[in-house]
């Protein structure tokens, strides 16, 4: 039948805020797909045209807000399709854009040093979650690289490739409709959709198609046709456009890996100098391959805390940033880049006075951790000889040796979860025992107490197929999903009872409420054991087991409990949010949540007691413990272990030694009588200072300073603080200087500055003092440049006491010309020093 | 001439000690007798006495910040400063008290 053809066509002005972007976009793609007859739309501000049945060919017309379109409809239902198409452009495309809800992705806070502020440099923020600053040449890795051979191969059979793609379409279809099935946040749901859109996109499958028949393989079509794609995206203006050029980019992963299987990710880089590496996201395979002599940083747009990537970054020590929205595109133009993973940013290293900041920075940091390492490596005892372990949290056991390189006792907590995360099947019982031999032969004869898997909720892991839940905090989650996937806690539990031949090793269980699941678990361990017996298989039978105290009940039954188990483990971020009902990723109570609250110190005495007066071990592996400012609590408490990131274990080890027990029980006795989380603050924040310290010493008096402008000298000076131990958070001080400096210059005239702070970041009173080679500008009262600063911080609530008079007599002295003279003229540190001592009357 | 004065700062630490030293030495100089009160972290020292206050024939304040007591100066004339100012050109601030 013909028709006679009489098109339809009208205009449009786009009026989505984000433009049209992939939602939107997929959706008018479906609502067009309905009709047999052709509809092209052309963006009327570019003259870009497209099909509107393909979600690529609309988004890559770069439709904006408020782009002019024309659409024309013509063929069989064009009277129709044409009435229907401008019925759901009026009435729904307004409203295809509902905001995705942004997930609460962990963002770096506080202040930035002066210095890179005033370096006007562009800084990309991100999460650090491997510490650590690196410098190198950007590499960008990532895009569709074929691994060699791939590239190169010769596609024989043009229908077998063909094939091949549409086998791994479907394959890939149907893995996305089956997480689609089971997702349940509508935001998840969103891109889940419009990754199906991509996949069922004609325009994506018509470039395959015209690769395919010029005789190229299916690899080399489908990342051909990626990169065409993504190229045109990647021009866009709108991020939004941007971002999906990284959903092409992922679905033709899928397709590739679909195809080739684990070759397809063996692609490898080749460093040959210092280098950052900067991905969308990265295999762990992909990051060993890598020559770890030149790798300094890794910078990742997509990965999470607990990748398996970040945790290898991290157990190689490799600085690591997170969450670095579009990094392979933004900064690919860099010469150098410098990855701050400790302030969680990433900036290029264009200017001189980045470089200068980062120099004086790594040179401070290694001071600092040459001054720890003074007792790193003894145990940690308290002025008055109470002893308290320090260990280490790791995931790997590669991460073990590097814990014990820090100072640790042992490992307190080796979470097993990552093992099982991200991968298609469980681990086998000899893959899970090489690596718990390793992390007990690695920890040479320290003890590791290995928690076995803590999985549900909130930590999914597809092949176990558990159910999402309204609710998963309080749901199937750690050892309640153990009965129904015995199999897979037996293999973990022969495991660990094999490795426990090789050296220290003692399990834990998570998420404990009662007595009959401990009960069950020590009928599990004797099963294995009995089977590891008569298999004549050896093993540790006086291995010591354990269990996490998260769930607030089993505080109630705890002599019970230590009538079965032989230590304990204390989970604060769980044991928190349980005790005090309260979600802190929930921004309306999270002011609620803190592990300082009276009620939950009162609480945690309670069960340190209970333990105790049973005679068993208890230690503490959660977040609380890794806050040197929490340290009095916990050695008022009487934990014998406390467990925190490896990084943190020379600061805690040092702070405990200069700790008193008795005065840290008397802290915690007046901390618990507190009403409010304030006043605990008030007093923890009083007490953490060291009265000890002399105002001075050598180490805080540096002449011939290479500092060139105001911002390097405060530096430098708060520096010289963070490396003698006097603060342990030197960029908020620097805020509080700086917020001193902002009421009026602290420039004195005749050549001197005193800059100040009252602040409780200061540890211990003290003057420190810079003498220039080159004088700099500092905004004096007379107008003219600065040669000697001398900087005084004191604690908050230091105020009446024999450092403050000496400060107030520093300050009347620096009126008398005579004493300016003198202090000017000195050029040495040791001369300038005795001179103070002498003139202010500090002992040294 | 017999003058009290009040020195007080932002932090408390260091200007408001400067502000006293000046104003005391430049008094001198001057040939002014001269009592510097200063309210800073340590809180209040070399306290003003009421008489002393009432034998004064002015007050300065160099201040950057609400003092404490202030009531104590209702019947007296006073000139107030920025701290600034006496620790930059203290013969200044003397020569306003003239007036």
């Amino acid at each position: 039948m013909s028709q006679v053809c009489n098109p339809v066509e009208f205009k449009f002005i786009c009026p989505l805020p984000n433009g049209l972007h992939a939602r939107p976009a997929s959706q008018l793609a479906e609502f067009a797909s309905d009709f047999a007859c052709d509809l092209s739309l052309i963006n009327l501000r570019t003259g870009a045209a497209a099909n509107l049945k393909s979600t690529l060919a609309i988004i890559s017309a770069d439709i904006r807000s408020g782009d002019e379109c024309s659409i024309r409809v013509a063929g069989t239902d064009e009277t129709s399709a044409g009435a229907a198409l401008l019925g759901y452009i009026t009435r729904d495309l307004p409203k295809s854009d509902e905001p995705l809800v942004e997930s609460g992705s962990e963002r770096r806070t506080g202040p930035l040093p002066r210095a890179l502020l005033a370096s006007g440099i562009r800084c990309y923020f991100g999460a650090g979650v491997s510490p650590g600053i690196g410098m190198g040449t950007p590499v960008i890795v990532g895009g569709i690289t074929l691994p060699a051979g791939l590239d190169s191969e010769v596609a024989e059979d043009a229908k077998r490739e063909e094939r091949r793609v549409e086998r791994a379409m479907a394959t890939v279809r149907e893995r996305i409709k089956a997480m689609l099935a089971r997702s349940v946040s509508p935001a998840e749901a969103g891109v889940l959709k419009a990754h199906l859109a991509i996949l069922e996109d004609i325009s994506l499958s018509d470039k395959i198609g015209e690769l395919l028949a010029q005789g190229r393989s299916a690899g080399q079509a489908l990342a051909e046709s990626a990169q065409f794609f993504m190229s045109i995206l990647q021009k866009s203006e709108s991020s939004y456009i941007r971002d999906r050029a990284v959903d092409i980019q992922e679905i033709c992963l899928r397709l590739l890996e679909e195809i080739y299987g684990p070759k397809f990710t063996a692609a490898s880089v080749e460093l040959k100098q210092p280098s950052i590496i900067v991905a969308e996201t990265m295999a762990p395979q992909q990051l060993l391959g890598m020559d770890r002599q030149w790798l300094r940083g890794l910078v990742l747009e997509y990965a999470g805390r607990t990748s398996h990537a970040v945790i290898l970054a991290r157990s190689l020590g490799i600085p690591t940033v997170v969450g670095v929205k579009d990094a392979p595109v933004l900064l690919s133009g860099e010469r150098e880049l410098v990855v701050d993973a400790n302030r969680g940013l990433v900036l290029p290293n264009g200017t001189a006075a980045v470089r200068r900041f980062y120099d004086g920075e790594q040179q401070a940091i290694e001071k600092r951790n040459a001054a720890l390492t003074r007792n790193k490596f003894r145990p940690a005892v308290t002025l008055d000889g109470l002893r308290m372990e320090v260990a280490a949290n790791v995931s790997s056991a590669e991460e073990v040796a590097a814990a014990c390189a820090q100072g640790a006792e042992g490992i307190g907590l080796f979470r097993t979860e990552m093992l099982f995360i991200g991968h298609d099947r469980a681990p086998s019982e000899d893959e899970q025992f090489e690596i718990y031999k390793r992390a007990a032969q690695l920890a040479d004869q320290r003890p590791v107490i290995i928690r076995t898997i803590d999985i549900g909720g909130d930590k999914p892991v597809p092949h176990l197929n558990l159910p999402a839940e309204s609710n998963p905090f309080l749901g199937y989650r750690g050892m309640r999903i153990y009965a129904e996937h015995r199999e897979l806690f037996r293999t973990q539990l022969r495991a660990i009872l094999r490795a426990s031949a090789f050296g220290k090793l003692q399990t834990m269980a998570p998420m404990v409420s009662t007595i009959e699941e401990v009960q069950w678990l020590k009928d599990q361990l004797a099963q294995s054991q009995n089977e590891l017996t008569n298999q004549g298989i050896s093993f540790d039978a006086a291995m010591p087991v354990g269990i996490m105290i998260e769930v607030p009940s089993v505080a109630f039954i705890l002599d019970q409990l230590c009538a079965e188990v032989d230590f304990f483990s204390i989970g604060t971020n769980d044991l928190n949010q349980y005790f005090l009902a309260v979600d802190r990723d929930n921004a309306k109570v999270a002011a609620l949540s803190s592990v300082r609250h009276p009620s939950f110190l009162r609480f945690l005495k309670h069960i340190v007691d209970g333990v105790h007066a049973n005679g068993k071990w208890i230690g503490m592996c959660g977040e609380m413990a890794g806050d040197v400012r929490n340290l009095a609590i916990l050695v008022g408490l009487g934990l014998d272990e406390i467990s925190a990131s490896a990084s943190q274990v020379p600061a805690l080890k040092d702070r405990i030694s200069q700790l008193s027990a008795r005065s840290c029980e008397e802290l915690l006795a007046r901390i618990m009588a507190c009403t409010q989380a304030e006043q605990v603050n008030k007093l923890l924040a009083d007490d953490h200072r060291d009265t000890s310290q002399s105002l001075l010493d050598s180490s805080l008096v540096i002449v011939e300073s290479d500092s060139r402008s105001k911002e390097e000298a405060i530096r430098e000076l708060i520096d010289s603080l963070f490396i003698a131990g006097r603060t342990e958070n030197p960029d908020r001080l620097e805020d509080v200087v700086w917020a001193r400096e902002a009421a009026y210059s602290t420039g004195l005239g005749h050549g001197f500055a005193i800059p100040h702070c009252r602040s409780d970041l200061i540890n211990a009173n003290s003057i420190a003092v810079l003498k220039l080679r080159r004088p700099i500008e500092w905004n004096s009262l007379d107008g003219k440049p600065v040669q000697m600063v001398v900087l005084l911080a004191v604690h908050e609530s230091d105020a009446n006491n024999s450092h403050m008079k000496v400060l107030a007599k520093l300050a009347r002295k620096l009126m008398n010309e005579e004493f300016r003279d003198r202090l000017m003229k000195l050029s040495d540190s040791g001369r300038i020093l005795s001179y103070l001592s002498r003139e202010l009357e500090i002992p040294l | 001439m017999k003058i009290v004065a009040v020195t007080a700062c932002p932090t408390g630490i260091a200007h408001t000690y400067m502000a006293a030293e000046q104003l005391e030495k430049t008094a001198k100089a001057l040939g002014h007798q001269i009592k510097v009160e200063t309210q800073g972290a340590m809180g209040i020292e070399n306290e003003l006495k009421e008489s002393e206050i009432r034998q004064a024939e002015v007050a300065i304040f160099a201040v950057d910040i609400e003092i404490e007591k202030r009531e104590r100066f209702e019947h007296l004339r006073v000139v107030q400063v920025p701290v600034q100012e006496a620790i930059k050109n203290p013969v200044s601030v003397f020569k306003r008290i003239q007036g």
